[in-house]
């Protein structure tokens, strides 16, 4: 195994992931940690909850998908073995979302017909032009969509919803902090792997760009139907409304430089779609790969 | 989590035991403070002759726990529940573990290439095992794969791992010690999923009796060739192939 691939071994995993971060959680958070009660009795805001987490298990049933699926087709054992944990991360992941799910009241019965009836369309798409890559074990554009360009985007959402619940919902917050270990992990093999792919199949370059554009279209559209739809606007006016005070010396939660409280909804989608976009060029770039914009949706 | 896994409804039973959660609180009683798959000092070094024969028993493990891992992580795509899907994600993690201690393993005994080295040994019976797995999963014939991959080659493999341990240096005995630990687990998997998928259907039982038929004689060859490389009696032999037949025979898949 290549020195770079050991860096990505189930050892280092073990030690750093379940008996590093995430000893001692349950389901990704501390034992005993609760959803706040105003998001469990305003009906609205638990509604806008169970619709953003259903965005989050959607997206981690595709990452479940396409890892296990390009495990088959990888060119050698470390990359199956670094996979491996991947798929595990992933299949945490959707368990630990879907308990949010139930945290919130949907019933065990009604989970998959909530997430059919939630999961955005265009997310669906999204999922969709990833895994008919890993489908015809095209390992490298999978990689690419789903280390770079899924994880990339998961990296920054989660992020940022960390950054607006570390105060008002530190039960979430401590799930998206495992979570994001675990994506800067995905997104560092892909990086490390895939440019050295890129250089011995160039004539995947292409298609591997195609896809990325599409991918990048069908995620700003996913991001404009989440955030531009009214309950979105409610939820944004009721928090504003409701916020506690800040102490004098509480610094106000922030992410890529922008205080999060003072934002309207199209400020937040235009700073999470550009930053998105512009972690994209930047990976893309490393690896080889020429960034493609997308159409606006 | 629950204390008492034992008070909880079928479903709510399988949602728990098939977790992320549960298969850590498992595998941390067993791999704690392991380094490489194992606790023990480092590895003697076997004379020449027992070098070799254990490099090749181990690059044909490195063959089998590569099935399993392929086959594992292909059934996650099948699966038909989320619990099940998580199990298999554990199961992948689980096999491709065994991998890398395995390789590891191999590096110590001097193999700077292991997968030309995996190529160069592997047993044509055992890459005919892999195959059938292959179509089954490709043919996304759920029954099939989870027979062949959680029963018979678990089976195979718990059976050829408690063996050699019995009879191998100590590093090598501990890593298999270990690593039986999840066997065991990813067979009782099998055998439950099995078991009640035969008491619903009826029609399953003979279809899975052909699957048999089919794998059998290269699970008996797989044996031999195992058993000979470990130096075990040939008047033995039938024995170890006694208790793969009664794990099988368990389920009532003649």
């Amino acid at each position: 195994m290549s020195d770079f691939l050991n860096g990505y071994s189930i050892q280092r995993w073990l030690e750093s992931c379940p008996q590093g971060y995430l000893d001692g959680t349950e389901y990704g958070h501390e034992p005993g940690q609760k959803e706040p009660d105003t998001i469990v009795e305003q009906e609205f805001l638990r509604d806008r909850a169970i619709q953003t987490t259903v965005q989050l298990v959607a997206g981690e049933r595709c990452a479940l998908a396409a890892s296990s699926g390009l495990i088959g087709c990888a060119p050698d054992d470390a990359s199956k073995i670094f996979l491996a944990t991947q798929t595990l991360d992933e299949a945490r992941h959707v368990e630990i979302f879907t308990q949010r799910l139930i945290d919130l009241g949907v019933k065990k019965a009604d989970l998959d017909s909530v997430v059919a009836d939630l999961a955005d369309p265009n997310l669906i798409k999204f999922a969709e032009a990833l895994l008919e890559k890993v489908d015809k074990k095209d390992f490298v554009a999978g990689v690419v969509g789903q280390n770079l360009i899924l994880e990339g985007m998961a990296f920054s959402v989660f992020e940022m919803l960390q950054a607006m619940n570390a105060k008002w919902n530190p039960k979430f917050a401590r799930t998206l902090s495992g979570t994001i270990a675990d994506e800067r992990r995905h997104v560092g093999f892909g990086e490390n792997r895939i440019g050295s792919l890129i250089r011995q199949y160039p004539e995947k370059k292409a298609e591997v760009e195609r896809m990325q554009k599409e991918m990048s279209f069908h995620m700003l559209a996913t991001f404009a139907n989440q955030l531009r739809d009214p309950s979105a606007s409610r939820e944004l006016e009721w928090v504003s409304g409701n916020a506690p005070e800040p102490a004098a010396d509480e610094e106000p939660a922030t992410w890529q430089g922008a205080a999060l409280g003072e934002l309207k909804l199209d400020e937040i989608e235009n700073l999470l779609s550009s930053t998105v976009l512009r972690e994209f060029k930047t990976r893309l770039g490393r690896v080889g790969v020429d960034y493609q914009t997308p159409a606006l949706p | 989590m629950t204390e008492d896994i034992h008070s909880l409804d079928e479903d709510e039973f399988f949602d728990e035991v098939y977790s992320f959660q549960h298969w850590f609180d498992s595998v941390e009683g067993y791999l704690h403070g392991t380094r490489n798959g194992r606790k023990s000092p480092a590895a003697e070094v076997p004379s020449e002759g027992r070098r070799q024969a254990l490099i090749t028993i181990l690059c044909n493990y490195c063959v089998g726990e590569t099935a399993a891992l392929e086959t594992s992580s292909g059934l996650v795509l099948i699966a038909p529940n989320r619990p099940l899907k998580v199990f298999l994600a554990t199961q992948v993690v689980d096999e491709a573990r065994h991998l890398e201690v395995f390789y590891r393993r191999l590096s110590e005994l001097g193999v700077t290439d292991p997968e030309a080295e995996i190529t160069k040994r592997a047993s044509p019976s055992l890459l005919a095992f892999k195959r059938c797995l292959e179509e089954m999963v490709e043919a996304r014939d759920w029954d099939a794969a989870i027979f062949a991959q959680n029963v018979v080659l678990e089976s195979m493999e718990y059976t050829t791992f408690n063996r050699h341990m019995a009879g191998t240096d100590a590093a090598t005995a501990d890593m298999l010690s270990r690593i039986l630990r999840d066997e065991r687990r990813h067979l009782g998997f099998g055998e439950t999923q099995i078991g009640q998928r035969l008491r619903h259907d009826p029609v399953l039982k003979a279809r899975l009796s052909k699957v048999r038929a089919k794998l059998d004689p290269l699970v008996l060859s797989c044996f031999s060739e195992a058993l000979e490389a470990m130096e075990i009696a040939p008047s033995e032999r039938p024995e170890l192939a006694k208790d793969y037949m009664q794990a099988m025979d368990r389920l009532g898949v003649k």
